[in-house]
């Protein structure tokens, strides 16, 4: 078996299990009464976000390792996990609105958390965008490489962001020095779906990797 | 706690519609390319 066709069947699988936490966060996950269902948003933006970060995360630990290594593997891996990242960027700040419209009575407000995970969103888009303008595969590489170390910079101070500045965003549930704050039914309905989009990242992240290093795209 | 339940599913509704369609349409984009070439 091919690594595409791992990465392909890593994806049907996640898609599946996807819908086995949609079904579980509507049947088998308690309402919360002051929100009502919107807040079971939470279930699909919360690991969104996740997937985002740890797909920024990589792409800033590969650009180091090839900045210093010049392997040209760990720039491919970049490359993947970028565009992966971007997807799962584009489902947090689409679905973020959907659950602030009801709960605060506003689309988007412009504090501390949501604009630097916009922020992350434009670095995500930049580093496609300087990958498609440079020819020259050498300098390409080096200027991407550049690009994901800001992005991995980034990610601490939108983690950080709700305990350093008044913001309407909630502060973490699950990644905070303390117990989880909401009921064990809530948090494992999380926790799956937290695996779920894992799941769904590595597939992708394979796929795109394969397609990368077969030259079916310009890596 | 308030007396009634926010009525707040069209926007759950939307935003599971939107994850799935991006999920399911970037697993079929990248399906498609790999059997381009």
């Amino acid at each position: 078996m091919t690594t595409g066709r791992i990465g392909r069947w890593m994806t049907v699988i996640g898609l599946l299990l996807l819908a086995v936490v949609y079904v579980r966060a509507l049947k088998f996950t308690p309402l919360e009464a002051s929100q009502g269902l919107a807040q079971k948003i939470f279930y699909v933006h919360v690991p969104a976000a996740w997937s985002a970060m740890l797909a920024m995360g990589l792409v800033g630990l590969a650009s180091i390792l090839f900045l210093f290594l010049r392997d040209e593997r760990y720039d491919r891996f970049a490359a993947a996990s970028a565009e992966v990242g971007t997807v799962f960027c584009l489902i947090m700040l689409m679905t973020g609105p959907l659950w602030a419209r009801p709960v605060w009575g506003t689309w988007w407000t412009w504090d501390a958390r949501l604009t630097l995970t916009l922020m992350l969103f434009f670095i995500f888009i930049g580093y496609q965008l300087l990958r498609g303008v440079i020819p020259e595969s050498a300098l390409r590489a080096q200027y991407a490489a550049v690009v994901g170390i800001c992005g991995l910079v980034l990610l601490p101070f939108i983690h950080l962001s709700v305990y350093f500045f008044r913001t309407l965003h909630p502060q973490p549930i699950i990644l905070k020095p303390s117990a989880p704050s909401a009921p064990p039914e809530m948090v494992t309905t999380l926790l799956m779906s937290f695996g779920v989009f894992t799941l769904l990242y590595i597939g992708f992240v394979v796929q795109r990797y394969a397609l990368g290093t077969e030259g079916r795209v310009d890596a | 706690m308030p007396d009634t339940v926010p009525q707040t599913g069209s926007y759950m509704v939307a935003a599971y519609i939107v994850a799935a369609v991006i999920l399911v349409g970037y697993a079929i984009v990248l399906a498609r390319r790999a059997r381009r070439s």
